[in-house]
């Protein structure tokens, strides 16, 4: 079975198709799926400011983190199960479209900062996490975000001008 | 310092460009200018969130037979104008009047819909700023 086949057995399930068929359903759907990345990419941003010197430089890195990203985590949950089910919904359409390959492969990469983030410079934030600011590894961690969430908002917003 | 500008301008320019609108606009993709009537019998129906689609059969002064694609609102705004699913049958002839896709490609946007009966909806998508939109809806 192709990846295309696979799309379009996703397309054609009884949920992705009433979903896609649906009057109110869909909408609601997109309307969840904006919210989500407002509260994901508004929170991932405070702590992204934080470690670029920007905001709350007073206060200590791992106490912004604490604070913040597990409403980051509930948005990206959010953002994930709505984004999966409008991607079912119009599967079979998505497999051709190049920009929401483009954004799949900025959401990878979105993935990684912080894997490499948390696995590298962020173990030693007791030693630098009250420096206003903080060391060029972790900005650029921050720098990385910023712009991988935006590119994804962008090239998300831009899947509806390509077929 | 110029690297907080920086990592700011870029990080605003990416939010500036999401737009609050709803999907995307009729100049996006069509030219409000070629204006187009299509006559021709329904092969199948996408109806379809965000856009829904239906293609017909049609013939050209040759004889020759292609098939065009026609774009329309989604389910929700094409039903609150009194056009539901099961309306469009296979095999009905319709008469369409919509705008030509910019690429040239044998798509239109579809601005009217007429049916076998007579009745005729209009097609387009609420709020795209293309022709008749938000127009009266005779």
């Amino acid at each position: 079975m192709s990846l295309q086949e696979i799309c379009q057995w996703i397309n054609d399930t009884g949920p992705a198709t009433a979903l896609r068929e649906s009057e109110l359903a869909f909408p609601i759907v997109e309307s969840i799926h904006v919210l989500a990345i407002a509260l994901m990419a508004g929170t991932v941003s405070i702590v992204d400011l934080r470690l670029l010197g920007i905001v709350l430089k007073k206060e200590p890195v791992s106490q912004v983190a604490d604070q913040v990203l597990p409403l980051t985590w509930a948005g990206f949950a959010l953002m994930t199960i709505s984004g999966v089910m409008l991607s079912a919904a119009e599967a079979a359409k998505l497999y051709t479209n190049p920009v929401y390959r483009i954004k799949l492969v900025l959401l990878v990469l979105a993935g990684l900062n912080p894997l490499i983030f948390h696995s590298t410079i962020y173990k030693s934030v007791s030693a630098w996490g009250e420096w206003p600011r903080p060391p060029a590894r972790a900005r650029l961690a921050a720098i990385c975000s910023l712009t991988l969430w935006s590119a994804i908002i962008v090239a998300g917003r831009a899947i509806a001008y390509y077929h | 310092m110029k690297l907080k500008i920086a990592a700011i301008a870029l990080f605003v320019a990416g939010l500036g460009v999401y737009p609050l609108s709803a999907h995307h606009s009729f100049a996006a993709e069509f030219d409000g200018t070629k204006a187009v009537r299509l006559v021709g019998k329904l092969t199948k129906v996408d109806w379809s969130n965000p856009h829904s689609y239906f293609y017909i059969d049609v013939q050209d002064d040759k004889g020759q037979v292609a098939n065009w694609g026609c774009e329309g609102a989604g389910p929700g705004a094409l039903s609150r104008r009194g056009l539901k699913k099961g309306d469009l049958k296979i095999g009905d002839t319709l008469v369409v009047d919509g705008y030509r896709a910019k690429d040239g490609s044998h798509l239109i946007d579809a601005r009217r819909v007429t049916l076998p009966d007579g009745r005729n909806i209009y097609g387009g998508t609420p709020g795209d700023g293309g022709p008749g939109d938000n127009g009266p809806q005779q």
